[in-house]
């Protein structure tokens, strides 16, 4: 007997008991869709928050320090990050000025949806150190720094509450009192979990005089080239300020989003592996219902098997037959029970996640895989069962 | 060379236990080619015993059982199987069809087993129907058929392999004396065409119509003998 004529038996087999054959498919069915459904919205839920991560942008540094005498201490923390020229992309200062942002009658206090917006100080590295690209326009350049030009960048949402399709270039608008000029617009990052990544502006990093009214920079941001030069980088700030820094006059923080996105990393692993688990034992318990089944199967066709073994089927056909007979009871389960974890999926992405989630590919197949295999391994006792018995005695069977 | 060489053999269930059972105690048969042998005895005589070691699917406690030559005690499990598949052919009276398949697949199992291609299994199978005379049955299930149907159907298994031997245990047990006697007639025809068949049955009746009789009593032989005019 050949493996097709296997295949066609176990079809034979299967629709002639139709209603048992699928109450014993549900077991892997439900296991199968709660497998594909968990493991893809863990997944799902990694991906977001690394796309966030991403748009926060990678390899970047956060540098925060405090000291009594700050003054000193600002122009060597910039130009120690200057230094690290073989480890970095750019480096700006973190400065921030929080008031009002206003163009003719419109002013960011009169936001009823985000209220007041940021004004961030940097250097012009800014975009780069901040995962920014400049849609039109152009971007903060050396010149303005140097010559206290007073001109601003505006984040997407915000030249959009200001100016709406207005093309805004060349447009004055108020900062803290003062003029600015629009020389430039970001292109939108789009996440609506961190909105406030577009409702903001960047001004020259010298203009702190003038909004702050102070020189002092405690908070640095420095592109790195990569997550190795990242690693690096973060041991030799830290190294330089805690020379200069100690608990007695001041504090100080390196860190970076790369080990935040690591720690995420691995909670999720830990999740996927945690409800992997425990979609998993569903699927066991799915598998000795395949077995117990089988087993009530090769009882009640004891006879038939005789009837095999007297015109001729051998110990090895009938095991294969009743093999083939589990492996596609639980392939069938395992296919209709991933068209129920993508439909679930997509559930569960839109409402949990609110995106459209898909399960991947080599999960799919894993899913399917490991169903098949289920049923080789709980139908194999059933069917050596079934091989084993003597002719004469399967026939006398009632 | 003798088709069929049973020397003494016994059969005995639960050896060395109080509820040991002699099925048979000694039994030695020679059967030539194209013999039509009938088996009779009372219930409970041994006699389906004595058919399922002839036709392989038992095996003697004690004894030898040579078929065409072949020391059947020492085949393994795989070999006896392909002696059921090619030798013989069993008909029962319970019929036996396998209830999920119809008149045609359960005629063209033992063809799939003995790995016959398509085309030429199917013109196997048609040509064990028309031996039956059940073409136009072939594609309904055994619970569509009657009795004398199904018992054809089963024949026709028997045959489709193009058997030395066929078995037949009881084959109008189940059925009344007219669909009784036209299953007869096809065994008849069968040994007509050389075939060896062993009837097994308690209606002496039956057994008037084969030219070799064996009457088993208790597990034993009690009479072999040759019928007067029935033809060889």
């Amino acid at each position: 007997m050949n493996v097709r004529q296997g295949f066609k038996m176990a079809a034979k087999s299967i629709f002639s008991n139709k209603v048992r054959s699928f109450l014993t498919m549900l077991g892997i069915i439900i296991g199968v869709a709660a497998v594909v459904i968990m493991v893809s919205v863990v997944q799902g839920q990694n991906q977001k928050i690394k796309e966030n991560f991403e748009k926060m942008g990678t390899n970047k540094i956060s540098v925060s320090a405090f000291r009594y005498n700050m003054q000193d201490l600002t122009q060597d923390l910039y130009d120690f990050c200057l230094s690290l020229k073989e480890l970095i992309l750019g480096v700006t200062p973190n400065g921030g000025y929080y008031g009002p942002v206003k163009y003719m009658t419109k002013s960011t206090e009169a936001n009823q949806q985000y209220g007041m917006s940021q004004t961030y100080l940097g250097s012009d590295q800014y975009s780069l150190c901040n995962n920014y690209t400049v849609e039109y326009g152009r971007d903060i350049c050396w010149l303005d720094i140097k010559n206290y030009n007073q001109v601003v960048v505006l984040g997407a949402s915000l030249k959009e509450f200001l100016f709406d399709y207005k093309n805004p270039i060349g447009e004055k608008i108020t900062i803290g009192g003062q003029k600015f000029e629009v020389v430039g617009v970001y292109e939108a990052k789009g996440s609506e979990q961190n909105w406030y990544m577009d409702y903001m502006c960047v001004v020259p990093y010298s203009m702190n005089r003038m909004l702050n009214k102070q020189s002092m920079f405690s908070e640095f941001s420095v592109k790195a080239k990569s997550s190795e030069a990242t690693t690096e980088a973060i041991t030799r700030l830290t190294g330089f300020l805690s020379g200069r820094i100690t608990n007695e006059n001041g504090y100080f923080n390196v860190w970076s989003e790369n080990t935040w996105m690591e720690q995420s990393d691995e909670q999720n692993r830990m999740m996927s592996l945690v409800l992997g688990g425990i979609a998993g034992i569903s699927l066991l318990v799915g598998g000795i219902g395949i077995m117990n089944i089988m087993l009530v199967t090769v009882r009640e066709r004891t006879r038939e098997i005789g009837i095999r073994k007297a015109i001729g089927g051998t110990r090895k056909s009938i095991l294969i037959q009743f093999l083939i007979e589990a492996a596609v009871i639980c392939g069938t389960g395992g296919i209709l029970g991933i068209l129920l974890g993508y439909l679930g999926t997509l559930v569960a992405g839109k409402l949990i996640l609110d995106i459209v989630l898909f399960p991947g590919v080599p999960m799919t197949l894993g899913a399917f895989g490991f169903s098949v295999i289920l049923g080789i391994s709980f139908g194999m006792y059933p069917a050596v069962k079934a091989s084993g018995l003597q002719p004469v005695e399967a026939l006398r069977a009632e | 060379m003798d088709l069929i060489d049973l020397k003494d053999a016994y059969k005995i269930y639960n050896e060395g236990y109080e509820n040991e059972v002699r099925a048979l105690s000694g039994v030695s048969l020679q059967v030539q080619r194209g013999e039509f042998l009938s088996i009779v005895g009372a219930s409970g005589s041994g006699k389906s015993t004595l058919m399922n070691i002839l036709g392989c699917l038992d095996i003697p406690t004690y004894g030898t059982y040579h078929l065409d030559g072949q020391d059947v005690g020492e085949l393994t499990d795989r070999q006896l199987s392909k002696i059921r598949n090619k030798e013989v052919g069993f008909v029962f009276q319970g019929f036996h069809l396998i209830q999920a398949l119809n008149a045609y697949e359960n005629v063209e199992l033992p063809l799939i087993y003995q790995g016959i291609s398509g085309i030429k299994r199917r013109e196997m199978v048609m040509e064990a129907l028309e031996r039956v005379k059940l073409t136009d049955r072939a594609h309904h299930k055994p619970s569509e058929m009657s009795g004398g149907q199904q018992q054809r159907v089963a024949i026709a298994r028997a045959i489709s392999t193009k058997p030395a031997i066929i078995m037949a245990d009881e084959p109008t047990g189940a059925l009344d004396s007219r669909t009784g006697e036209h299953v007869m007639e096809i065994l008849m025809g069968l040994n007509g065409e050389g075939t060896t068949v062993i009837l097994i049955t308690h209606n002496t009746e039956l057994a008037g119509a084969c030219n070799r009789l064996i009457r088993i009593s208790d597990g034993v032989i009690v009479e072999d003998s040759l019928r007067e005019g029935v033809a060889t």
